[in-house]
């Protein structure tokens, strides 16, 4: 059964400013919203609660009642901020969180039991773990999501709802805590209905016969049955890392001292979340102002600093800003790092990351149409080839023994084909002559083999091959606007 | 000098006047040979083809122990496997020099085709590159379990030879082309840490070059020579080139005589349809 945790940060603007402004938190604050005569209270510190004010009063009749009281708008990024450092706090309890917003974060912890020895541990550890942010986090364990933000919004925190406990959980609540709508609830208290237990003794069909689809759904949540699963939190489309420089950089090497800290910093994160980098942009702050935006495309994710790094320096070396460099901006996008199963008793598999991370370093040093897996190319002309991304298929699970070798002969293709001089009597080779070494007297030819490629072009690839053997050795040669030995028999 | 003697003289004499201390460690058990009862009733309870291969851990060390002396990595050629003892030592660099149509190009295809159709994965830096990927494949070669990198310079492809052999590639196989090769000559170290990477990792590597090239950081050094092609029908101008034959000789061995050959011969594919 799914296990939810609840981390709930009550009066959450108020929490998201005095995590910004610690120094308040002893003074008689209160978090308004709106402007003018429609500024209204949405949270207020204990000091000023003790004085009777409380959300919903106007600024004014705030004012009236403490003349003192210090006032602060909403702060829509200091509460993103805050939202964001809570649900980091969560994912380092759990892969699968869903954001709630408003200092609400819902944590699957099925699974975690190895790491805590009670649930009961566990939200005393993610309090203290919220605490330590600035966030005073309350906590509620339970099966549903329902339950578990009740729970987490009792004030006796942490609150552990048992496994299949959340109708006796609730019963005792008042309907309020459902959050009824305001005509549901005047209609429910009519009934006179004041507890969540109540609502659930009253038979199904009669409260949705009198109160429709939302009065079903209200009676749902009194029996403790919530049926919205959780949401996780979509992966997060990147990771930045970066620094504004306090001068100038024009030499590579401390700027690579410099990035080695970013990307390692990068690298952690990227670990925490389980991912690897597939793509790291570049962006270079330069003197005295413009960007230098560059890509780099790793054939595999990978999240080894190493790799990155010399990635990053060949780039630079090949390509420089031109401008010294003032900041820089790392974004890595993530991807699942590849896996493999090694076999017992099959070849030894190569490992994945190790496999991209060497090709990425081997693409770095060569240029990507150097390595790579060969392809065949349809076609009639024999210089064609094709490579493409090296993704070998695993191993098979148990080792097979070689297939015996046709022992055919080899081509060693020229690229480009070699330019020869042709002598020839009466249709019979007598000698070949080149700047290299296919020179000689033609011992043996054989031929000509037409090939033709593209017949349906107005120009059509037509040659004639034949083979030949000289004294130091035996090459197939090609006649198009000129004479061309193409391979050697090797 | 007589004072340091006279010292060591007295820190000899110390020691041996120490009392002797009681052992606190009692000797370890023997270790028991022979199978434990958990792993012959595991082994009973298994398929004929997996049960063979179930071992306890000490039969598994022994084996690989075994398997890391003397295992080879067959190119199927059985003229050239059996000169070989076997094929191409695991962990031990092979050279084979030979100049123009020499068989070098047909026994690496032959080995990468062995190897590939085994299962596993190659790797081919190709200095010269030579590669046709039509004719490996026709050659039995699995391209999708081939690594195929070109290099444009000596020393490039041997940083990228020892890149790849740490990474666990089983054959790693650098043709270094054609005479002259392109780039400057490696320092022989370079050699040296290759043999050093394909001995760590188990790796069977192949040097394929016009001239010997790597001195003594290789465990054999064979050389392969053309004997003539063979072409079908008769006079100045036959109809077609059937194929190759080569000898390799054994220039250098660890272990066996040098002086031995095999004799090889290769069809072309025309030749092979018939």
């Amino acid at each position: 059964m799914t296990r939810i945790a609840c981390f709930h940060v009550p009066m959450f603007p108020l929490a998201a400013r005095l995590r910004s402004e610690p120094e308040l938190f002893s003074e008689a604050l209160a978090i308004v919203e709106g402007n003018g005569n429609n500024a209204h209270v949405v949270a207020a510190t204990r000091r000023a609660r003790k004085k009777g004010i409380h959300a919903g009063l106007s600024l004014a009749q705030s004012r009236s009642i403490m003349p003192k009281l210090i006032a602060r708008g909403r702060d829509a990024e200091c509460e993103r901020t805050a939202q964001e450092a809570l649900l980091e706090v969560a994912e380092t309890f759990s892969p699968r969180i869903e954001d709630a917003s408003e200092g609400i974060v819902f944590v699957d912890i099925s699974g975690t039991e190895r790491h805590f020895p009670s649930e009961g541990e566990l939200a005393a550890a993610a309090i203290r773990a919220c605490d330590a942010i600035g966030l005073p986090a309350r906590c509620g364990i339970a099966s549903s999501k329902l339950a578990a933000r009740i729970a987490a919004e009792l004030p006796q925190s942490p609150t552990i709802v048992t496994r299949g406990g959340e109708a006796e959980f609730l019963a005792p609540l008042p309907l309020v805590r459902l959050s009824p709508q305001l005509e549901t609830a005047a209609t429910l208290h009519r009934w006179g209905l004041t507890s969540i237990g109540e609502l659930a003794q009253l038979p199904e069909s009669e409260v949705a016969t009198r109160l429709g689809e939302l009065g079903r759904e209200l009676h749902y949540a009194a029996r403790g049955i919530d049926p919205r699963p959780l949401i996780p939190r979509p992966l997060p489309p990147d990771f930045r890392e970066g620094m504004d420089l306090e001068w100038p950089l024009v030499a590579l090497d401390p700027f690579l001292f410099i990035a080695n800290a970013a990307l390692d910093r990068l690298a952690k994160r990227l670990e925490i979340q389980g991912f690897a980098c597939r793509r790291l942009e570049m962006t270079l702050t330069l003197e005295p102002d413009g960007y230098d935006a560059r890509a780099i495309d790793l054939p595999a994710p990978t999240r080894d600093v190493k790799t990155m790094l010399t990635l990053i320096r060949l780039d630079l070396e090949k390509k420089a800003p031109g401008a010294p460099v003032t900041g820089f901006t790392f974004v890595a996008m993530p991807d699942r790092p590849r896996r493999a199963q090694l076999s017992l008793f099959g070849p030894a598999a190569l490992s994945p990351e190790k496999l991209a991370t060497t090709i990425a370093r081997l693409i770095s040093m060569l240029g990507e149409e150097r390595v790579g897996m060969p392809r065949t190319v349809d076609g009639n002309l024999p210089d064609r080839f094709a490579i493409a991304a090296y993704d070998p298929p695993p191993p098979p699970d148990i080792s097979r023994p070689p297939r015996k070798s046709r022992g055919l002969v080899a081509a060693r293709v020229f690229r480009p084909p070699i330019p020869i001089e042709v002598i020839r009597h009466e249709d019979e080779f007598v000698a070949i002559k080149s700047e290299g070494d296919i020179s000689g007297p033609v011992r043996v030819s054989s031929g000509p083999w037409e090939a033709e490629e593209g017949w349906w072009r107005n120009a059509p690839n037509f040659r004639e091959y034949w083979d030949v053997e000289l004294e130091k050795g035996t090459y197939r040669i090609y006649q198009d606007e000129g004479w061309f030995a193409d391979a050697r028999y090797d | 000098m007589a004072a340091p003697a006279r010292r060591l003289d007295t820190q000899v004499n110390f020691l041996r006047k120490l009392p002797q201390r009681p052992i606190l460690v009692p000797d370890l058990p023997p270790v028991e040979p022979g199978e434990r009862d958990e792993v012959r009733r595991l082994r009973e309870g298994l398929e004929a083809a997996v049960r063979s291969k179930v071992m306890s851990a000490t039969e598994l060390v022994r084996a690989l122990a075994k398997q890391h002396r003397a295992d080879f990595l067959p190119t199927t050629l059985e003229p050239l496997d059996a000169l070989l003892g076997g094929g191409l030592p695991r962990g031990k660099v092979v050279e084979l020099a030979g100049r123009r149509s020499g068989g070098r190009f047909s026994i690496v295809l032959a080995a990468l085709a062995a190897a590939t159709s085994a299962g596993e994965a190659a790797v081919l830096v190709d200095l010269g590159d030579h590669l046709d990927p039509q004719i490996a494949e026709a050659n039995g070669v699995d391209l999708r379990r081939l690594l195929w990198i070109r290099p444009e310079k000596m020393k490039d492809a041997v940083h990228a030879v020892e890149m790849i052999a740490a990474t666990g590639f089983q054959l790693v196989i650098l043709d270094a082309g054609l005479h002259p090769i392109r780039g400057r000559r490696v320092a022989e170290a370079s050699w040296v840490r290759l043999a050093r990477t394909a001995e760590a990792q188990g790796t069977a590597m192949l040097i394929s070059t016009p001239y010997p090239m790597t001195g003594t950081a290789s465990e054999i050094v064979l050389n392969a020579q053309r004997v003539r092609p063979k072409w079908l029908g008769s006079g100045k101008s036959p109809r077609v080139l059937a194929g190759m034959t080569i000898d390799v000789i054994v220039d250098k061995h660890r272990h066996l005589k040098e002086g031995r050959s095999a004799r090889l011969e290769f069809m072309t594919i025309e030749a092979a349809s018939r």
